[in-house]
């Protein structure tokens, strides 16, 4: 294997795990704050990837219109999906909140099987997003350089909300005590809404980048894209918004490492990737990045 | 208690001498989830049959029993029980793929109730399983039409095979091509495994660029299919195309875009070449009610699954006798139906011609009819 397909392998597993990381990023926000898994996550994803078909082949909006709708309707959605399922369960064991989280993840996959069909729909591109970049014999399309590009800024503003801002301060100290948190006169609830409606948000940006580099939809696109982001969230350390940015990376390459070294077990790459997983739990249970579970947070 | 046993009776007797009736005939399809798209083509063809000949030749009603299966192994087993225990179906058509066609043989087989799948291909389908049977022919003719044109007609000489290790279907395509083409003379450079749901196909597409093949062959369902033409033409990996049935479809073209110009695959039948009368007869009778111009192979092959069942119901002197019509589907020859001729052997193995088509501007087009 010479030099430009080991780097040109490498382009592909970096912009692979950058999607990734996107949609580990809301897992670990929402679990940072809840203690809860949400596994309706990738089904918001896919939501966000419907939506913005919507936008482009019904509506016949602009691309950056469709992205903005796409975004809101996923935030709206997982702010009510927090609102209508998770806080009346709020002082319920954390046990029931999982089994809620996996019912939402049913209910958004079958109602849009019902309304809208199994069938994948082909999701129309904008030509700029198509075209290939040749670079040193490594070619791209721009839509794949893209993703790694605003992960990093999506995150550079995450991480900017956390620490520079006042609600950042609140969710982190949601982190800590939710009970101490009410005391001090933030609404708990408020603020939990505001945290779902940004984890919602990026799954969006993530669900309209899958259906962009991947172009089709379909109801159950979401459901192994978020196991692997949860996985990726999970190797990362859980709760820590680098680590799942790590987790991503680590995911996506061990993905193309499979299949650039052993071709033959291609059809197993999930199966790696999850072995790995298991690894990292089995010598760090906290993740890579994963501070100590009860102590500190983001 | 004997006010029961009296009405009990007068039912029976009352069933018996009723002169029309009805049988039920269970179709398993999925009409939903990742393989909707095929299925619904299908049923189409099963559902648009049965309205042409609802009646058998003694006046007895068939009456279709639909169950979506969710293109799920478990979800086609229970749908099968249902079918067989609940609806007291004399036999079942369909199930669409190889591996769920499996699911419902295996159980349709220990009841008795005979199974004419449409498009399930994969050769360990019918054995050893008395009671299975295909109007379809099946991966090792498929393969072998695959690569002897491709070897012959277009001159290649090596060749990458892509196979999903989720699907039985592909693998045995897979295989029935590689043997095939080796025959031929030719090379396989690389065998590269895939898993269905499979997004990202960015690593096997810049693998297959290095192993420079003249051809690349991909027994795929059209989702995964169409992401690796896609990816293919961005890294401008330009090499010919090939496919079995399994992407034999409009939504596969849809899904590719542009990428998909050029590709071949095998297909059953195809409407602008209508073999047999009863298929230009059926073109006319759909275009009639659908307004549809085309006929889907699929919608083809459902069709010819109800009306291999109903011939073989016909000849026995009591149709809901579900050995009977078994041991009648085996004695198939010769028969014209909507795909083409067909006959079925007594392992349930239908020997037919096959078709190539090119997608070209967005379209399939025939290219050449295979004879076994």
């Amino acid at each position: 294997m010479d030099v430009t397909i080991f780097m040109q392998q490498m382009v592909n597993g970096f912009s692979l795990g950058s999607m990734y990381a996107l949609i580990a990023i809301g897992y670990t926000m929402v679990y940072g704050v809840l203690r809860l898994i949400n596994f309706a996550h990738g089904d918001i994803m896919m939501v966000g990837g419907f939506l913005g078909y919507f936008g482009i082949a019904i509506l016949e909006l602009p691309f950056g219109a469709a992205v903005i709708l796409a975004i809101v309707g996923s935030a709206l959605l997982g702010m009510a999906s927090d609102r209508i399922a998770y806080r009346p369960l709020r002082s319920a064991p954390k046990i029931s909140l999982l089994i809620t989280a996996i019912g939402v993840s049913f209910f958004l996959e079958n109602a849009f099987n019902v309304f809208f069909g199994g069938v994948p729909r082909a999701f129309p591109v904008p030509a700029y997003l198509e075209v290939v970049v040749d670079f040193m014999g490594l070619t791209m399309p721009v839509s794949a350089i893209l993703v790694p590009i605003i992960t990093a800024c999506l995150l550079a503003m995450i991480l900017w909300v956390l620490y520079k801002t006042k609600y950042g301060m609140a969710i982190r100290a949601l982190a800590f005590d939710v009970g101490t948190v009410n005391l001090m006169g933030i609404d708990a609830n408020r603020i939990i809404t505001l945290v779902f409606g940004m984890g919602s948000a990026l799954a969006a940006v993530g669900g309209i980048f899958w259906a962009v580099n991947y172009p089709s939809v379909e109801p159950m696109m979401g459901v192994l894209v978020g196991l692997k982001a949860f996985a990726a969230a999970v190797v990362g350390g859980i709760g820590s918004v680098g680590g799942a940015v790590l987790g991503g990376l680590i995911i996506g390459f061990t993905e193309v490492v499979v299949i650039a070294f052993l071709p033959e077990l291609g059809g197993y790459k999930d199966a790696f990737a999850f072995i790995f997983l298991i690894l990292i739990l089995l010598f760090k249970p906290t993740g890579i990045l994963g501070i100590d579970f009860e102590k500190s947070r983001f | 208690m004997r006010k029961l046993v009296v009405l009990a009776t007068s039912a029976a007797v009352l069933a018996s001498i009723s002169f029309a009736k009805e049988i039920n005939v269970g179709v398993v399809m999925p009409m939903s989830g990742p393989l909707a798209a095929y299925g619904q083509v299908c049923y189409e063809g099963v559902e648009f049959a049965n309205s042409l000949q609802p009646k058998l030749k003694n006046g007895d009603t068939v009456k279709l029993v639909l169950v979506d299966n969710k293109g799920d192994k478990v979800e086609t087993a229970t749908a099968t029980t249902r079918l067989i225990s609940s609806d007291k179906v004399v036999g079942i058509l369909g199930a669409l793929t190889s591996t769920n066609t499996a699911q419902v043989i295996a159980v349709a087989d220990k009841k008795q109730i005979p199974v004419i799948a449409a498009v399930a291909t994969n050769d360990k389908l019918t054995e050893q399983k008395q009671f299975a049977n295909r109007v379809c022919f099946t991966d090792s003719f498929q393969g072998a039409v695959v690569a002897n044109y491709a070897t012959k007609d277009l001159k290649l000489k090596t060749a990458v095979v892509i196979a999903d290790q989720a699907q039985v279907y592909s693998l045995g395509l897979a295989k029935a091509f590689t043997d095939a083409f080796k025959k031929a003379g030719g090379t396989i450079v690389k065998e590269i495994k895939v898993s269905s749901g499979d997004k990202d196909f960015k690593a096997v597409v810049s693998q297959i660029k290095t192993a420079n093949p003249d051809m690349i062959f991909l027994p795929l369902y059209h989702p995964e299919a169409s992401m690796i033409t896609r990816q293919a033409k961005q890294v401008g990996l330009a090499k010919p195309m090939f496919s079995g049935d399994g992407v034999a479809n409009q939504t596969f073209i849809d899904l590719g875009g542009d990428s998909v110009e050029g590709y071949m695959f095998t297909d059953f039948f195809d409407y602008s070449a209508p073999p047999t009368q009863k298929s230009k007869d059926f073109i006319a009778a759909y275009e009639a009610k659908t307004g549809k111009k085309e006929l889907n192979s699929f919608t083809a092959l459902g069709a010819d699954t109800y009306n291999v069942m109903i011939n073989a119901m016909n000849n026995c002197a009591n149709p809901s006798d579900s050995v009977c019509i078994n041991n009648e589907i085996k004695k198939t020859t010769a028969f014209e139906g909507v795909s083409g001729v067909i006959n079925i052997d007594k392992n349930g193995n239908a020997t037919r011609s096959a078709v190539i088509k090119v997608i070209t501007n967005g379209k399939a087009v025939y290219k050449s009819t295979v004879n076994p």
